[in-house]
Parts: C-alpha cells; sequence; structure tokens
C-alpha cells in the first residue's frame, strides 16, 4: 500500500512540478522556459545543420561512390582491352617478317597465349577471301560467310585502325556459341613469297566482363550499360527488355557527355546519370543511379533526427521542470513560512533545506526569528518587573508604618504640648505626601525630589528628637532636571533605619546633587555603622527573603532607575563599618529628561 | 529528496527507451521486402533460366525478393500444386506460377485469390478466372507463324506435303492451342496433309523413338513440326541420325543449344522462340503493380520470333538465342 502510494507519487509528481512550472510570473517559470528556450533553440539550430550536412556528404558520398564503380569498371574494360591490344600486337610482330609465316610457330604460339590467358577464346588469322590461315584453337569452321561479318569487313574497310567490336556471338565455329568481344584488324603476312593481306582476329570471352557489369550494382536498383560510339548500346543487362521495346534509355543525352554526371528525369524517376568512357574502343560507360535510393537516406537522417529532436525536447521539458523546481522549491517554502510569521505565528519551525544560498537565507531568517522572540519574552518580563517596582513605589508612596509611627508622633507631641513641633511634623507630611502623589506623574524634578527628601529628613529628625543633623546641597543646574520620583527617600530610610539610629554619637546626613563626568549624580552620605563588605556585595543582586530586611527598598530604586535610563545608570555603594556609607545615584544628565515609556506614564496615572 | 534525484535517471531512461523504439521503427519501415513466390515447372533448361533470369532482373529493379521453385519434372503436377500450398502456407505477398497442368491447379490458384494473395500466370494458362494477369507468349499466333513457315518451306500453296506432328503433353493447354494455330494456318492449304500426329510427354528419347517411327511409317514425309523444346530436340535427333537433314523438314519451337546446332546444320530449319526473359520479367513487374494496388491488363502477350539460319546471328536475336546463364 505504501510503495503503491509512493510509486504513485513519484509518478504524480513530476507532472505536478510541471504544471506548477507553467505559472507566468514565478521563479519556477521563468527559469524552466529560459532553459527550454536556449537548448531547444540550440538542438533546432544543430539538427536542422547536421541535416542539410548530412544531406549534403549523403548526396556526395552517393557521386563519389557512383563515380568510384564506374570507375573501377573503366579500369577492368580497359584492362581486357589493353591485353587483346598487347597479343594483337605481339602476334601482328609475329607475322610481320618479311618472310613466309611458319604456320606451325604461329599456332604454337597461339596456343601459348591461349593456354596462359583463360579469357582469350580463339586467335585467328584469316585471308581476304575468309579462309582461315592459322589459328587457335583448331575447331572446325562454319560453311559462313564471314567476310561479311563486322569484325571482317570493317578493319578492311578502314586498314589503319585496330577494330573493337560490340560484344556478340562469334558465328565461325561449329558449336561454339561464346559471347566475345572481337579485336581485328587488317595485317600483311606473306606466302609463297608473296605478300598477302589479311584479317587478325582476338576474341576475347565477354562473360567475365559480363559478370563485371552486373556486379557493379549502384544502389539496389541502378545499373551500368555502355553503349558504342555510334549511339548502339552494346551493353545492357536487361538488353532484351529494351528489344521488346520494354525499356528504353535516354541513348542521345548520353551522347552528349564523354564523361561526367548530370541529372534527368526519366520515366518518371529521377536518376544521377555518370558516363566514363573507355580508352581505345571509345565505349561510354554509363552508371544509372536512382535518386530515390539516396532520398531514402536523406528521409532516414531526417527521420532521425526529427525523433531526436522530438525526445529531446520532451527530456528538456522535464529536466527544466525538475531544475527550476529544485531551485525555486526552497524559496517558496520560505516564502510560505514568512508569510505566517507575518500572519504573527512567531513560534514557528522553519525547516527549509535547499541550495546553499537558500539554505543560508533561511537560517539568517531563523535566528533573527529567534532574537525577535528572545526581545519579545525579554519586554515581557520588563514590563513585569516594571509593574512590581511601581506597586512598591505605590507602596512606598503611603507607608502605612511610616505613616503610623509619624502620626503617633504628633499624638504624643500634641499630648505634651509641643504644639511648634506637632505644627511642622503636620506640614512636613502633608507637603511629603503631596509630593509623593505629586497628581499621579511619575516623573518629578529633582527640586521636588530634594523637597521630598527635606520634608522627609525633618519628620524623622523630629521622630528622632534630633538624633541625627541633616544637610541637602544641590547645584542649580540640575534643579529642573527630571527624575523618577522617590528615588532618594528610600535610600534615606535605608541611612536612618541601619546607619543612624543604632549609633551612639550624633548622626549626620548629607545629600547633594551635582553633575558629574555629564551624568546627574545624587549622593546620600551617613557617618552611621556603614555595612559588611559581604552585604554590600549582595545588596544589589540577590532580592532578600524577608521583605522588611535591608535594602528591599534600595534594591527596588536600583532596579527601576535601570529599567527607565538603562544599565549605565544606578546606584553605587560606598561603605566603611563604623565609618559610614555613601549611596551614589546616578541618572541621566538632560534639561528635559525624556521618558522613554510613555504607556508607563500612562499606567502610572491610573494608578 | 532522494525520489527528486532519481527523477531525471528515471526521464533519461525513458527517453533512450523511446529513441530506441524510434529507430526500430526505421528499421522496420527498411524492413518490409515483398516475398513473391515464383513456381515453375522445371528446375532445369534454358527457358526456365531465363525466366528466371528475368525475374531477377525485375526483383533487383523493384527490390523484392523472388524465391524460385519447381518441382522435378514437368509431369510432376502433385508437386507442383504441394509447392504452391507451402508457399501460400509462408503468406507471400504474391504468387507467379507455371502451371504444369490446365485443369489441376485450378484449385490452388483460387486458394491463392481467396487469400487475396495476388497470382500471375505464366508461360501456360490455367481454368479459372480468378487470376490478376496472365503473361505469355501468345500459343495460338505462335501456331499459326509456325503453320505459315511450314507453308513456306513446303513451297507455298498447292503443293502436296505430308506432315508430321511431334506434340508433347496431352491435356496442356500450350501444346494445345499451338496446334490449335498451327492447323488454323494449314487448313486453307489443301495439299498439306498431317498423316501423324504423337504426344512424346516431353520425353526426348520417346520424341526420338517415335519419330523414327513416324518415319518409317510415312517414308515420304517432308516436315516435322515439333511444339517444344524437348521433343524438338528428339525429332532433330532421330532426323539428323536417319541422314535425312534437308529432306525431312523440321519447325520447332524454343531454343536450345540443341536446337540451335541442329538449326547450324541444317536439320532444323525454322525455330519458333519464346521470350522467357521478358515473361519472368513482367510477371515480376505486375506482381509487385498489383501488390501495390496498382491495376494491371489481365493478359500480356510476350511475342514469338521466327528464327532462321539467316536472321539468327542478328543482334536482336543473338541474347534470345544465347543468354548467360549460369
Amino acid at each position: 500500500m505504501l510503495g503503491k502510494r509512493h510509486f504513485k507519487k513519484t509518478l504524480t509528481k513530476p507532472f505536478h512540478k510541471l504544471f506548477e512550472s507553467l505559472r507566468v510570473r514565478s521563479i519556477q517559470f521563468f527559469i524552466s522556459s529560459s532553459i527550454m528556450l536556449i537548448t531547444l533553440t540550440a538542438m533546432l539550430f544543430v539538427g536542422l545543420m547536421l541535416y542539410s550536412k548530412f544531406n549534403k556528404s549523403a548526396e556526395q558520398n552517393a557521386i563519389i561512390s557512383t563515380r568510384q564503380v564506374i570507375d573501377q569498371v573503366n579500369l577492368n574494360l580497359d584492362y581486357y582491352l589493353r591485353s587483346m591490344m598487347e597479343i594483337s600486337d605481339s602476334l601482328n610482330d609475329l607475322i610481320g617478317y618479311k618472310q613466309d609465316i611458319d604456320e606451325n610457330r604461329l599456332v604454337e604460339r597461339m596456343n601459348v597465349v591461349l593456354d596462359t590467358r583463360k579469357d582469350i577464346v580463339s586467335l585467328c588469322i584469316f585471308s581476304r577471301d575468309g579462309g582461315i590461315v592459322a589459328g587457335s584453337p583448331s575447331y572446325k569452321m562454319k560453311d559462313v560467310n564471314i567476310t561479311i561479318q563486322d569484325w571482317f569487313s570493317e578493319p578492311v574497310n578502314e586498314p589503319a585502325n585496330l577494330y573493337f567490336s560490340s560484344p556478340h556471338v562469334q558465328n565461325i565455329f561449329e558449336s561454339q556459341h561464346n559471347w566475345v568481344v572481337s579485336l581485328s584488324r587488317e595485317v600483311t603476312y606473306y606466302k609463297d613469297n608473296k605478300k598477302k593481306l589479311g584479317v587478325l582476329l582476338v576474341d576475347m570471352n565477354f562473360s567475365s566482363l559480363d559478370q563485371l557489369c552486373q556486379k557493379a550494382r549502384l544502389g539496389k536498383k541502378g545499373y551500368i550499360y555502355l553503349v558504342d560510339p555510334s549511339g548502339n548500346i552494346v551493353y545492357h543487362p536487361q538488353q532484351q527488355l529494351i528489344n521488346a521495346g520494354l525499356k528504353s534509355e535516354n541513348v542521345e543525352e548520353v551522347m552528349n557527355h564523354i564523361s561526367g554526371i548530370y541529372f534527368d528525369k526519366f520515366n518518371g524517376q529521377n536518376r544521377m546519370i555518370t558516363i566514363q568512357t573507355v580508352n581505345f574502343c571509345r565505349w561510354r560507360i554509363v552508371g544509372i543511379a536512382y535518386m530515390d535510393e539516396i532520398v531514402t537516406t536523406k528521409k532516414e537522417i531526417g527521420v532521425f533526427i526529427f525523433w531526436t529532436f522530438l525526445f529531446g525536447t520532451v527530456f528538456v521539458i522535464f529536466i527544466s521542470a525538475f531544475l527550476s523546481a529544485k531551485i525555486s522549491q526552497p524559496i517558496k517554502a520560505l516564502e510560505k513560512s514568512m508569510k505566517k510569521v507575518e500572519e504573527g505565528l512567531l513560534d514557528i519551525n522553519i525547516d527549509v533545506k535547499g541550495e546553499a544560498e537558500v539554505a543560508k537565507l533561511a537560517s539568517t531568517y531563523k535566528m533573527m526569528l529567534t532574537r525577535i522572540r528572545s526581545l519579545m519574552d525579554q519586554i515581557v518580563l520588563e514590563q513585569e518587573s516594571k509593574r512590581n517596582a511601581e506597586f512598591e513605589v505605590l507602596q512606598s508612596q503611603i507607608n502605612p508604618h511610616f505613616l503610623y509611627n509619624t502620626l503617633n508622633s504628633v499624638v504624643r507631641m500634641v499630648e505634651s504640648g509641643k504644639k511648634e513641633d506637632a505644627i511642622t511634623m503636620i506640614t512636613s507630611l502633608s507637603k511629603l505626601f503631596r509630593i509623593s502623589i505629586s497628581r499621579g506623574r511619575n516623573i518629578i524634578t529633582i527640586q521636588e525630589e530634594l523637597e521630598h527628601a527635606n520634608h522627609y529628613l525633618t519628620i524623622q529628625q523630629i521622630r528622632y528628637k534630633n538624633k541625627f543633623q541633616f544637610e541637602i546641597q544641590s547645584q542649580d543646574a540640575v534643579l529642573q532636571c527630571k527624575t523618577i520620583k522617590l528615588i532618594l527617600q528610600p535610600i534615606i530610610e535605608n541611612a536612618i533605619y541601619h546607619g543612624i539610629e543604632h549609633m551612639v554619637d550624633d548622626g549626620y546626613i548629607k545629600v547633594t546633587a551635582e553633575v558629574s563626568d555629564g551624568k546627574l549624580l545624587l549622593q546620600v552620605s551617613d557617618n552611621g555603622a556603614g555595612i559588611r563588605s559581604e552585604v554590600l556585595e549582595n545588596i544589589l543582586s540577590v532580592r532578600p527573603e524577608n521583605r522588611e530586611g535591608r535594602g528591599v527598598g534600595v534594591k527596588n530604586v536600583h532596579d527601576r532607575i535601570q529599567l527607565y535610563y538603562g544599565k549605565e545608570y544606578g546606584l553605587e555603594f560606598e561603605s566603611e563599618v563604623d565609618v559610614g556609607t555613601t549611596v551614589r545615584i546616578r541618572l541621566p544628565y538632560t534639561a528635559e529628561t525624556v521618558v522613554r515609556e510613555v504607556r508607563n506614564e500612562d499606567s502610572g496615572k491610573t494608578a | 529528496m532522494k525520489t527528486a534525484a532519481r527523477l531525471p535517471s528515471l526521464v533519461l531512461l525513458i527517453t533512450i527507451l523511446f529513441c530506441m523504439n524510434g529507430c526500430q521503427k526505421n528499421i522496420n519501415i527498411e524492413g518490409t521486402t515483398k516475398n513473391i513466390a515464383l513456381i515453375v515447372r522445371m528446375n532445369n533448361g534454358y527457358y526456365w533460366g531465363s525466366v528466371k533470369l528475368g525475374a531477377d532482373a525485375a526483383a533487383n529493379e523493384f527490390s523484392v525478393n523472388v524465391r524460385c521453385t519447381a518441382p522435378e519434372d514437368e509431369e510432376d503436377v502433385e508437386g507442383q500444386i504441394r509447392l504452391v500450398n507451402s508457399e501460400l502456407d509462408q503468406k507471400v505477398d504474391a504468387l507467379i506460377l507455371a502451371a504444369s497442368d490446365y485443369n489441376a491447379l485450378v484449385e490452388v490458384t483460387e486458394r491463392a485469390s481467396d487469400m487475396h494473395i495476388p497470382v500471375i500466370i505464366i508461360d501456360s494458362e490455367v481454368n479459372t478466372d480468378k487470376i490478376n494477369s496472365y503473361i505469355a507468349t501468345d500459343n495460338y499466333s505462335a501456331g499459326i507463324k509456325a503453320g505459315n513457315q511450314l507453308i513456306k518451306i513446303l513451297g507455298g500453296s498447292g503443293r502436296e506435303a505430308k506432315v508430321g506432328i511431334m506434340n508433347f503433353v496431352k491435356g496442356t493447354r500450350n501444346a494445345e492451342q499451338r496446334e490449335e494455330g498451327l492447323l488454323k494456318a494449314i487448313s486453307g492449304h489443301s495439299g498439306i496433309k498431317v498423316v501423324a500426329k504423337e504426344y512424346c510427354s516431353s520425353d526426348k528419347k520417346l520424341a526420338f523413338e517415335l519419330t523414327q517411327k513416324m518415319i518409317r511409317e510415312n517414308s515420304d514425309i517432308s516436315a516435322i513440326v515439333a511444339l517444344n523444346a524437348i521433343s524438338s530436340e528428339g525429332v532433330a535427333e532421330a532426323v539428323s541420325q536417319m541422314d535425312l537433314a534437308g529432306k525431312v523438314n523440321i519447325i520447332a519451337f524454343d531454343s536450345t543449344p540443341n536446337e540451335i546446332d541442329y538449326m547450324e546444320k541444317g536439320v532444323i530449319q525454322v525455330l519458333i522462340t519464346q521470350n522467357p526473359f521478358n515473361m519472368g520479367y513482367l510477371s515480376v513487374k505486375s506482381a509487385v503493380e498489383a501488390i501495390n494496388g496498382t491495376s494491371i491488363s489481365k493478359y500480356y502477350d510476350t511475342g514469338s520470333e521466327i528464327i532462321n539460319k539467316d536472321n539468327m546471328y542478328l543482334p536482336e536475336n543473338q541474347r534470345l538465342l544465347f543468354p548467360f546463364i549460369k
């Protein structure tokens, strides 16, 4: 089942890809169409080139091979005719002496020639009246008048020439019907001391020449025929068809050429005609080759190229679809996951594999997403701690414990009649709260913050019955700077409860505000108990278990400053046991300290 | 990913297979050479050799295969029927038949026709219409030619003369037609009387003996007409042996080397020759045309020639009388 589905998948996949690639304007479409266009153009070009080239060479080859065949036939004919001439010449030399011919010697000589040359049928010398003078082999002559036969009459009429007859059946001897080519010439010989004229005949077997011509095939249908100088067909493989008028040859056209190639259309067939002329006898060898056989090769090549092109096209379509899919698929996958991110799904897993570039893109994108995710987490965390800090600020704004203690002190003062002190305390308390609340604003000026510290210290001073003295100094330049509120009070509170309260001597607290190294520096110094170094180390990092414990408010101040203004700001402690502690608060120094978190201000308003 | 990597090789494989298929097709187109069966009456002899030669020439020209078969001898009718049937069983594309018997081969001929195989009958007729073409010597007119030559040799009309006829196989269509033609030609010449008629069953020895008997019985016989090659040779041999050359004239059919020898020796006066090469050539040509669906003529006369001592060496007759047969 699984295998089947898998098989189906592998089958449908390429088609699916194919259709996908047809979507216009996609990368895939662009890649596959350009690959196809380039490859198909190249294939078409090469195909056409090859076709025309092959055609040309096929034709050329046909012409060359035809010519070779004809040349071969010519060479063979030439060889046969030349050997006949040589034999004829040697016999002529033998009888040419000015003395009576020695018949026995002559016949002996003829026998030697016949023994060595199987293709020579007969050698004879005839007198002018047709009687045989000498001859081999010694067949019995027929009772016919040989003087009227062509081979005899021609050389007699034209004594200077050698006469080559057409192939014919020799009609001299009884029971001999050999097809021969005859070479005859007029000769002079001496008999009884008289100069006489005669005819020397060399007969060569034609069957070997016939076979030669039969075997010389030009293609399947092509053939060779011979024409003598006067235009008679001396040899044709289908002589009888020609005699019966079933076949004809365009001999007139052939007679216009001595050698060469021409093309004609004869009996509805296109033919290539190759002509060569044989030496000595001046016969023309005519080679007939049919063009449709040459065209067959052309057709085959055409069909072959067509098929190759067709399957090449199919192949290229598949390959280009595959290639373009391979390139564009990862990009598409990446695009898909980006879309999901766009929809807000930050938590998706981007697993795109592909070529190096795309993979790198994917991994970079993945890294970016991770970073965004962690940033968002961080923001959420920060918001949470800010809210916590806000809450604690609110708590310190209306610290019930402080309020109770203060009011209790006021009551005692009123009871003991310290009217002035009570008024001062109540006034300070009211001013303290006014600044604390500050109409819900989270940001106040340094001046207000210092005032708040002043009121707080005043209240505490009265409560602690002037157990400590305090001093507040500030540069004028910093007074209008902005700060988050209630950052001095927890530190001062810390200094009183943990530094001054248990002191035997008088305490002293000094609060300053100045500009230092381009930053706003607030300092709270006391001469109290100091902080042990192991406590000091952890004072800003560890949140103590005990909420009432030392440094809760201090850490809250530090965290708030850092949340608002960044890591470079915050608290710094310097303390020595039994000498005192100095807390430095660094804030950004700007005339109008910009609030980074607008939203935070809003939440502060509602609180 | 793995399947994706396999994809191009798959495509390549398919493409190669398709290509091979295409090539195969091309080869197949080349390989549809038509097969033509040529069944003649005898395996040897100049006559049938020439038929084969002509058939081969046409086979070359039209690019077809011609397979030539024949029974052992001319009278083996059963053997020829067997041959025809075996060729038909092999689903040849066309059948060329030189029938040994006018009636016996009707059935197989019609069987071929029923199988939609074109049938070309050569040389001698078969008694059926279900053939595509009949290519042969017009035997009747050849008979007339023989008759006219006979009259000429015997010195024209009016002269009294006794003649004998040496026929070959009784019931053979050719023999009957030649005889009919011969008798028609001499029918107007009351002086010429047919005094003897024999059938030699295409047996040379029998022809020889029958001729001797014929001459013994009719000592004043002045001519014998022999209606085929074998009977002609037998007759010529008998006349030659009885030293009656020139006294008993012979008009013979066909042109075997022996007959030509006898003609040069003056034993045979006239030869009526057929044109077996053309017969073979035309039969194959017609068969090819029939296969291709071209309409062909129902009958073609390949003609007959009158050969005597004077014209036998003319160039146009040399090929006829002395074919190149290997």
